[in-house]
Parts: structure tokens; sequence; C-alpha cells
């Protein structure tokens, strides 16, 4: 017994240093600390792993790699476009246009998928049978099909209702419908349509300016100010004015048929018109839900409270329900814009070229460089994606209950 | 899966060595195939003529027999075939992978595919030609005429960039419209979208045929490229290679040798000339050197015929694409086909 003293002295300052280090494993955090730090550090090296033995494989394969194909040209033609590019520019400008084209559509989808929504979810909550029924018959139709039905439904019904180019429906001898597309007049210069735009902010800017001066009459004199009719003549009708003066400035370049088709101007492709609308439809009955659920989470108490206060069925609706019913909608609303952003590439089944179609089609089959492309492609869905979730957040903490 | 091939290998090379005092170069992909006892061929989504499914699902075609023939010879057996019908996106991505182990496809051969993609191609079984469908209303007689139409085209293939190349170079402006899929294309064409459809004159031929009606349709004869296609495989396994690549000789050798599907037994048992008797396995041992049997020609040319008999029973005359047999004809008969000697 007494042989073992010296040492479990010596042994002393050790099972201190055990016990600094057994306390600072027992400490929560650290070991949060040390299990995300494992966590992270296993993603990492897998992600290391695929990288490195995908491009090991590839080198094994003969199959090119890199990413210097984004500076060589194209090659490839796009019949729809929002700057200038040809086939001579580089792959790089093809992947602008394919960008632009997806922004363009996804972003219109969203705008009038909400104002579609909006209109039939308030329907479907509507006293009247008939219009509650159809409202509720197209939600139910919208949501059980898929979207790719949708998609080739607008496509061929639309190409095949249209005539073709020689049998144009011929709307005032400046815009010409067929099945190649709606052909627009566009003026020589842009310039003039500056002013349009300088209008459009100058009008905003009184009509908010209005508003405010309408709002602080009725709280002195309780005497309502017509701010709507007001708004719009300042929105509507002082940029229509400007625009009416630019385009009677310039000449406009309008559409001729030529041989097959129509030469100048801007022609609205029926890819992009089909698209667009399949999105809206489709979208339009998700968002309908969406507000129909909305509209039902607002307590009955409050439509009570404010149809006692003396205020209209369309005040009430405007003024009391839909700000209640907006934090509720706003956060699945987010997952319906980013569903329209992601199903926007069904255009590229019927042609529409956007960023799928141009770049994970063409320019994919053209330089066989696959992993690069889909990353790419990955990439700019998922950066799109995110500044869309961040401006719905940021909405979202605008209209939040402000809670004190 | 990699050592598993390499062992058996080995194995087949030991064997072999024993047997024939002759080692073979490794071949995982011959090795695969015999242990699984079919041939993965990727084919085309649909095309009459070149590789399509009937209702019963049986597959036909002039590239869907090239798979046929290559399963006779490796196997002994041409129905022991899986086709994967592949798209034009899809295709390099299966054969890449290993999905399948060669394309007999519609495919052209380039440049950039042979350098960029790790894909060899084998031989040309079909020359192709690109140029226009047209509806026959719209009286257009010669690609450059079509100066401000609207060409629907698939996606990705070499027919939407020689397009382009060809109207820019001829100062026409042309709307391209480029479809996923070529039965999009066509499906749009055939709904007045686009003013004409591009495509080889042999895959119009087989297209044409699926068109609402056929007959208001004609296929321009003024070629504007040349696009030789053939079976293609990928980098590596240079036994293989070897197989796909005299497989397809073999078929046009036989013709050339008059070498038939019904004159085989006969050729076999009494042909005197030395290249018949070495193609058929008489003598010289050929199959064995690519470490397949020596009747591996003969098994395809008794169950599948020889290129000509393919041609006509798939596009030819026989076939309801009607094609004649143009450059696809034997060099001695005027066309662009001939072989290396089976020496």
């Amino acid at each position: 017994m007494d042989e073992g003293r010296p040492a479990l002295h010596a042994a002393l300052p050790i099972s201190r240093a055990t016990a600094i280090l057994r306390r600072f494993l027992y400490d929560a955090r650290v070991r949060d600390w040390l299990a995300q730090l494992a966590v992270a550090g296993a993603i990492f090296l897998l992600l290391w792993f695929f990288v490195e033995n995908a491009s090991e494989n590839m080198v094994k394969a003969g199959i090119a790699s890199g990413f210097d194909f984004l500076w060589r040209t194209s090659g490839i033609d796009v019949p729809f476009r929002l700057f200038e590019y040809g086939p001579q520019d580089r792959n790089i400008d093809l992947l602008y246009v394919g960008i632009a084209n997806t922004v363009l559509v996804s972003v219109l989808a969203m705008v009038f998928a909400t104002v579609l929504g909006f209109a039939v979810g308030v329907a479907r909550l509507s006293r009247n049978w008939l219009l509650s029924t159809f409202a509720g018959i197209y939600v139910e139709f919208v949501r059980n099909i898929p979207l790719l039905l949708f998609v080739f439904f607008w496509y061929f019904g639309v190409v095949r209702a249209l005539p073709p180019p020689r049998a144009s429906l011929d709307l005032g001898g400046i815009f010409f419908l067929n099945n190649r597309g709606l052909s627009i007049p566009t003026p020589e210069h842009a310039g003039p349509f500056g002013y349009v735009l300088a209008a459009f902010v100058l009008g905003f800017a009184a009509f908010l300016a209005l508003r405010l001066w309408g709002a602080g009459r009725q709280a002195a004199t309780g005497r309502p100010f017509p701010v709507v009719p007001a708004g719009l003549a300042l929105v509507v009708a002082l940029p229509g004015l400007a625009a009416l003066a630019a385009g009677l400035s310039t000449p406009w370049n309008v559409p001729v048929l030529t041989g097959f088709n129509f030469r100048g101007g801007f022609a609205l492709i029926p890819e992009f018109v089909a698209l667009l609308f399949a999105l809206v439809t489709y979208t339009a009955g998700f968002v309908a839900e969406i507000v129909r659920g909305g509209i039902l989470a607002v307590s009955r108490g409050q439509t009570e409270a404010a149809a006692s206060l003396g205020l209209r069925p369309g005040q009430i609706l405007r003024l009391v329900v839909i700000p209640q019913a907006m934090r509720v909608m706003v956060p699945p609303m987010t997952s319906q814009y980013l569903n329209v952003l992601k199903n926007s590439s069904f255009g590229a089944a019927i042609a529409f070229p956007e960023i799928v179609s141009v770049f994970m089609g063409s320019a994919l089959n053209n330089t066989g460089q696959a992993i690069e492309i889909i990353a790419i492609v990955l990439g700019i869905y998922l950066a799109v994606g995110l500044v869309v979730s961040a401006f719905m957040n940021w909405y979202n903490a605008r209209i939040a209950l402000v809670t004190r | 899966m990699k050592i598993r091939h390499f062992a058996a290998a080995v194995l087949a090379a030991t064997v072999s060595f024993g047997a024939h005092a002759q080692q073979l170069v490794p071949s995982p992909t011959l090795d695969a195939i015999k242990a699984r006892g079919h041939l993965e061929c990727g084919v085309h989504l649909g095309l009459p003529g070149f590789s399509f499914a009937n209702d019963k699902g049986e597959w036909a075609g002039i590239d869907v027999d090239y798979c046929r023939a290559l399963a006779a010879a490796i196997l002994g057996d041409s129905t022991k075939v899986k086709y994967t019908p592949t798209s034009v996106q899809q295709r390099w991505p299966i054969l890449q992978s290993g999905q399948v182990d060669l394309l007999s496809r519609n495919t052209t051969i380039t440049f950039s595919r042979n350098a960029s993609l790790g894909v060899n191609f084998q031989g040309i079984n079909f020359y192709e030609g690109q140029t226009f469908i047209v509806r026959k209303k719209a009286g257009i007689t010669k690609p450059d005429q079509m100066d401000g139409a609207t060409i629907c085209v698939a996606a990705g293939s070499t027919e939407e960039k020689q397009a382009t190349d060809w109207f820019a170079e001829r100062k026409k402006k042309v709307t391209i419209v480029n479809f996923q899929k070529n039965d999009d294309a066509i499906a749009a064409y055939d709904a007045e979208r686009c003013d004409a459809y591009t495509a080889g004159f042999g895959a119009l031929a087989g297209q044409r045929i699926k068109l609402k009606s056929p007959d208001d349709n004609v296929i321009l004869t003024e070629l504007i490229s040349n696009d030789p296609q053939g079976p293609t495989t990928r980098y590596g396994d240079e036994r293989f290679q070897a197989v796909v690549r005299w497989v397809l000789n073999g078929l046009i050798a036989a013709e050339n040798l008059g070498v038939t599907s019904k004159n085989v037994d006969e050729m076999k048992a009494k042909s005197t000339n030395a290249e018949i008797r070495r193609l058929l396995g008489v003598e010289g041992g050929f199959g064995k050197m690519l470490g397949l049997s020596d009747d591996w020609m003969y098994n395809a040319i008794k169950q599948v015929g020889n290129y000509g008999e393919s041609y006509e029973r798939t596009v030819g005359m026989s076939s309801s694409l009607k094609l004649p047999r143009g450059p696809n004809q034997l060099w001695t008969k005027g066309g662009l086909l001939f072989t290396p000697p089976f020496q």
C-alpha cells in the first residue's frame, strides 16, 4: 500500500490536466462546436473526394474539362433575346441570353400569377355561388394536372390556333399575329422614351405625395380624398402622354411581310407566350389556395369589428382582412415564386431559349462539358432563387406584426 | 468492380494463353458482355429506318442491325441485345459512364467530339448529308431560297450549328428554333411553327413517315454538309474497339465478296476464295485473335445479313424509306464504302 502513494502523488498534476480537459469536453457549447466542426469537415472531405474523383476519371476517359469553353465561339443562334447576340458570340454571351430569358419569363409569370391567383382566391370565398364554384373547379383542375401537359397544351394550342404568316391577323397594319409570333413595331431611336420613364417616376412621386396629403386631410377633417383615380391619372396618363409624344417624334420600324415571314420590329415568339401562360395559369391555382387560406386565417371577429365601425365590405377586405392575411400568405408565396423560377425550365420542352435550353441543351452538346455546365446552371438557379428569397424575407419582415 | 474485371481479364488471358499460346490484351468490355450475356447498345429514341421500336417493342433499323451483328459476333446470338434509347443530349453521358457498350445511333463523326468527349468513331455505316424538309406549297427547291425562313432543329445536334454557319456564310437570315428532342422539333414543323426542319436526308426520310400527311412535304436534294455516321465507343479498351470496327468492316466486306445470309453456309463449306475463308473462320483463326470464336462473322452474316441486305431491308427499296444506295454503295459500284482487307 505504501509503495503506491508516491505514484499517486506523481500522477496528480496529470489528473488535474485531464480534469480540465474533461470539463472542457463536457462543456455543452464546446461539444456543439466540435460536432459542427466534425460535420463540416466530413462534408468538405466528401465534396473534395467527389471533385477529385470526377476530375481524375474525366482525364482517364479523355473528356475535356475546365472553363475555357466559355470564351469560345458558341455558333448557336437564339430566336428570342433581349440584347444583341449572334452565333459568332461566345458561350458566355449565350449564357447571359439564357439567364435574361429565364429571369424575364419568371418575373412576368410571378407578377401575373399573383394577380390571377388573388382574384381566384378571393372569388372562391365569394358568396356568389357561381363565382366560388368556378374558382373551385379552376383550382382543382389546375392543381391536379402536371405542368408539362400545361406547357404542351398552351404551346400546341397557341401555335395550332394561329394562322401562318401569309394569313396573319392584321391588327391596324402595324401589329401582326401569326404562328411565328406577334410582330410589333419598334422605334428607330430609344432616346425619347427616356422621358416616358422620367414621366412615370415623376407621376409616381406626385401620387405618393398626394396620398400623404389626402391621408392628412382625412385625419384632420374626416373628408376622404379620391386618391385612386387621381393616382391613376398621374401614374398612367402622364407617362402615356409622354409615350405618345416620343412615339410621334421618332420613325418606327414596322414589320413587313417579306418572303417567309415578317421582317423588322420585334417578334414575341409563341414559345414565350405559351410558357408564360402555362406558368401563370398553373401557379395561379396554388396562389389562389394560399390567398384563401390566408384570408380564412384572419379571425371572423376582425371582420365583425370592422363592420361595426361602419366600414363597407370592400374596405373591410382591403383595410382589415388583407393586411392581416398577408402575414400568413407571404412565406408560402415565397415557395411558389421559387417554384415559378424552377418551373421556367419547362421552356426547354417547347424550344423557349431559357437557360436550360440554350446552355444545358445546345452549349452542353457542342462542348460536351457536362459537369461544368450543369454546375454553372445550378449556381445560377441558386443565386436567382436566393435573391427572390431575400426580397420576400425583407417584405415579410416589413409587414410582420409590430410587437412592442 | 474494376478489380473483378481485372481478375476476370487475367483469368481469361491465362486460359487463352494455355489453350492457344497467344496472350490477349485484357478487354473489360468484352468480358463484361460475355459475363452478362447480352450487349448494351445505345440507339436513337425512334427514327424509322435507323432505330425504331415497332408496336411489339421489337427494334429494327440499320443502326439496330449493326448492334445485332455485333451481338452475333461476340455472343453468337443476334437477339442478345438490350437497346437503350438515347436523346441527342443523353447519348454522350450514357456512353461515357459505361451504361452502354457502344452507341449506334445516327451520330455524326466530328473532330471536336472525338477530341474532347472521350469517344472514338469506329467506321462509317451511313454516309448522311444534311438537308431540309419543306412543305410542297412553300415552293422551295433549293436551300438558298430559304432567306427569312424559320427552321426547327434538335438542340445540340451538328445540324443546328451547320445550318447556322451555312446561312450566315451566304448572308441569309434564318430563325433557328431549337428543341430538346427531334420528335418535338418535327412536331412543331408539322404544326407549321417552322417553314423547314433540318436533319440528314436519311433521317428526314425516316421522319417524313411520321408526319400528318407525308406526301405534302418534300425533302430537298441539295446537301449542305456531309455527316458520316457510325458506331461510337468510349476511349480505352482497344480490343473491344477493334471488334466493333472489324464487325462493321466484315459486314461491308461480305457484300463486296458476295457473301449473303442465304449463301453463307455454302460459301463456308465450298468457297476457295482465301479472303472469304478467313472472313468466315474456315482458316486464319481471325476470331480467336480478337478473343471471339472463329465463326464470329459467320454468325453475324447468317443472322443479320451483309451490309447491303441490311440496307435494303431497313432504309432501301424494300423499306418504307425507299432511299437509293447513293454514297452508301460499294466503291466498286460508284459509292464510298470500302474496307481494309481481311488479311
